[in-house]
């Protein structure tokens, strides 16, 4: 068995025509980076923002049952206990964006550090980090989660590291190939002809090549683990007391009278967690195709 | 190698489960913390005797090693009288083996048509349209998918039953498996999709198809006979690398369609802290990856000749 991924032709032959549009992000990008931008600002003001109170029950004496569909007063509808879908929907990218955000920061810093230092010093170094990157790829990554959310807190800051852990293997496989094929490059040999220590030469002459696929990686991996937090959230294993998509999304289709009756209070949280994935996926993409980055596999 | 691999594997969630976990008070549940009565001391001590608590973690691994490679997996923590987990995943298990294969052959069968129709028809509207599909099913999170499902097929077209019934009769059992099935095997398509069809648009460039062409072999015929089949290598790749990323699928299909596999049962396990239980199964599903990645290996070097070192 080899450790080398193999490597997908996905990106490797661009399709007829793709060529000429190749070196713009193009306005899709610009329209997805646009709605991650509103969920950023809405995830960070939610508080000051006109938005009705997330834990407030709104039941007015008199009316029947305590679930209504979309209105001009709540947009979302409201749920079981009455509460604003909407304003629900909103303080839950809180979580998500966070999570997410923590998540492949921790694994770009560890996943990238490791891969470098693998694909630089080559030999047992690369030998045991590779090994590390195997074992971590062993296990189906909701499963692995799962697992360590089993045995941590289920705090925000755990969350996010576990999920961060999830991304350590990826990341730093890319980091390894990328460092690899530029490791023998013809600026680095000048570098080092020059005098440089190898501290420089990772630092100033490979750190800044091996950054830009991993800016695509970032992106996907964002997507990935924004995924993987809402899967974890609507099993009733993510952040304890907080709102977040997956648990709405959980609260909504947990009986199937409920998603019968009242579907908006599952579908406006799935469309919003649909939207923002989709743009990290698209906007990831696009960096991908615009630096023709080929190695990225998740 | 790839014995090393499920050694570390297995050291790894033993040593994670046993360090980070704390096996005594999952048994015992409040009485483990409570030492300073002897009665609840006593009980300790047994269920330390019983578990094999108090033997050091390398001596306790290497008996939980040898009973799971014998098919002991010993008892469920949390709840008396239950089966041991091995008879529990025995009935478990077959369940989430058939989901798994139903939806690997589901997205086998929706993304080889579905690829070779927007290969032949690259850039085309039909092809842009697929392409912008499978952006969305990929986008889409497992139970979001579940959902709208489940919504449109099984609630509101009555097409397909709610939920699996474990009671019911083998045929009905699979056709009520059906839907879950397409729920995980359709983002698996998409992403088969996606690599199929820029291969087969790869390999349409090659002389030889030119050659075909020019004798008059029919277009579906080229398709069919000349290009899918170089095509297939990189395919069969992905669908092992892929059957990972179904297993966690099928842990959130099974709870949305409430189909007792060992998904659902992991998911349980966890949210009562049964620690043999969650061990077993993440151990038997690292395993099972490990092995059809070895499997793939294998049969990738059998069937490209080009790859024989």
């Amino acid at each position: 068995m080899s450790t080398e991924a193999p490597t997908t032709s996905e990106a490797a032959a661009p399709a007829p025509g793709e060529a000429a549009i190749k070196k713009t992000l193009g306005i899709g990008f610009w329209i997805c980076i646009g709605w991650l931008l509103v969920m950023v600002f809405v995830a960070v003001f939610a508080t000051r923002l006109p938005i009705p109170d997330p834990k407030f029950n709104f039941i007015k004496p008199g009316q029947a049952g305590p679930s209504k569909g979309p209105s001009a007063a709540h947009w979302f509808g409201t749920d079981k206990d009455a509460r604003d879908v909407f304003a629900r929907t909103m303080y839950g990218a809180r979580v998500s964006l966070t999570v997410g955000f923590i998540a492949i920061a921790f694994g770009m810093f560890v996943g990238g550090t490791l891969g470098i230092l693998a694909g630089f010093f080559r030999g047992w170094i690369d030998r045991i980090f590779s090994f590390m990157f195997l074992v971590l790829l062993s296990f189906p990554s909701l499963v692995l989660a799962i697992m360590l959310t089993a045995l941590l807190d289920r705090k925000l800051f755990t969350i996010s590291m576990i999920l961060g852990v999830l991304a350590v293997a990826p990341v730093g496989r890319l980091a390894r190939a990328t460092t690899m094929q530029y490791a023998d490059r013809e600026f680095v040999i000048a570098a080092r002809s020059l005098g440089a220590k190898n501290k420089r030469i990772i630092v100033r002459e490979l750190l800044p090549n091996v950054a830009i696929p991993m800016s695509a990686l970032a992106l996907l991996g964002m997507a990935v683990a924004i995924v993987a937090e809402g899967g974890l959230a609507f099993l009733g294993l993510s952040v304890e007391r907080s709102i977040t998509w997956g648990g709405m999304i959980q609260l909504g289709s947990d009986s199937s009278k409920t998603l019968q009756n009242q579907p908006w209070i599952a579908f406006f949280p799935i469309g919003v967690l649909f939207l923002t994935v989709f743009a990290l996926n698209f906007a990831g993409d696009r960096v991908r195709t615009y630096f023709d980055v080929k190695e990225i596999s998740l | 190698m790839a014995i090393t691999l499920l050694f570390a594997v297995s050291a790894l969630t033993f040593g994670a489960m046993n360090v980070l976990g704390d096996p005594l008070f999952n048994i015992l549940g409040p009485i483990a913390r409570d030492t300073s009565n002897p009665k609840s001391v006593k009980l300790i001590e047994k269920a330390k005797n019983d578990y094999n608590l108090d033997k050091p973690l390398p001596i306790r691994y290497g008996l939980w090693v040898s009973g799971f490679v014998r098919g002991d997996m010993g008892v469920q923590f949390s709840t008396d009288g239950q089966p041991p987990v091995t008879e529990l995943l025995k009935e478990r298990i077959p369940r989430t083996v058939t989901l798994l294969i139903l939806g690997q052959l589901i997205a086998v069968l929706v993304s080889i048509p579905w690829a070779l129709i927007s290969a032949s028809r690259a850039d085309k509207f039909v092809d842009r349209l697929s392409t912008a599909t499978t952006f969305m099913l990929v986008a889409l999170p497992g139970f979001a998918l579940a959902i709208i499902l489940k919504y449109v097929f099984a609630i509101r077209l009555g097409w397909f039953p709610l939920t699996y019934r474990a009671l019911d009769p083998l045929q009905t059992r699979l056709f009520q498996m059906l839907l879950p099935g397409f729920v995980i095997g359709l983002p698996a398509a998409a992403i088969y999709q996606r690599l199929l069809r820029t291969d087969l648009i790869t390999t349409l460039q090659e002389d030889f198809i030119l050659m075909a062409r020019s004798k008059g072999v029919s277009k579906s015929r080229i398709l069919f006979k000349h290009a899918l089949r170089p095509s297939m290598f990189s395919f069969i790749t992905v669908v092992g690398l892929t059957t990972g990323a179904l297993i966690g699928g099928s842990i959130v299909v099974e709870t949305v369609f409430r189909i007792p596999g060992i998904g659902s049962t992991l998911v349980e396990a966890v949210l009562r802290h049964d620690f043999p239980v969650v061990l077993a199964i993440v151990m038997i599903v690292a395993t099972a990856f490990v092995l059809i990645n070895l499997l793939i290996d294998v049969v990738y070097t059998i069937i490209d000749p080009r790859v024989h070192r």
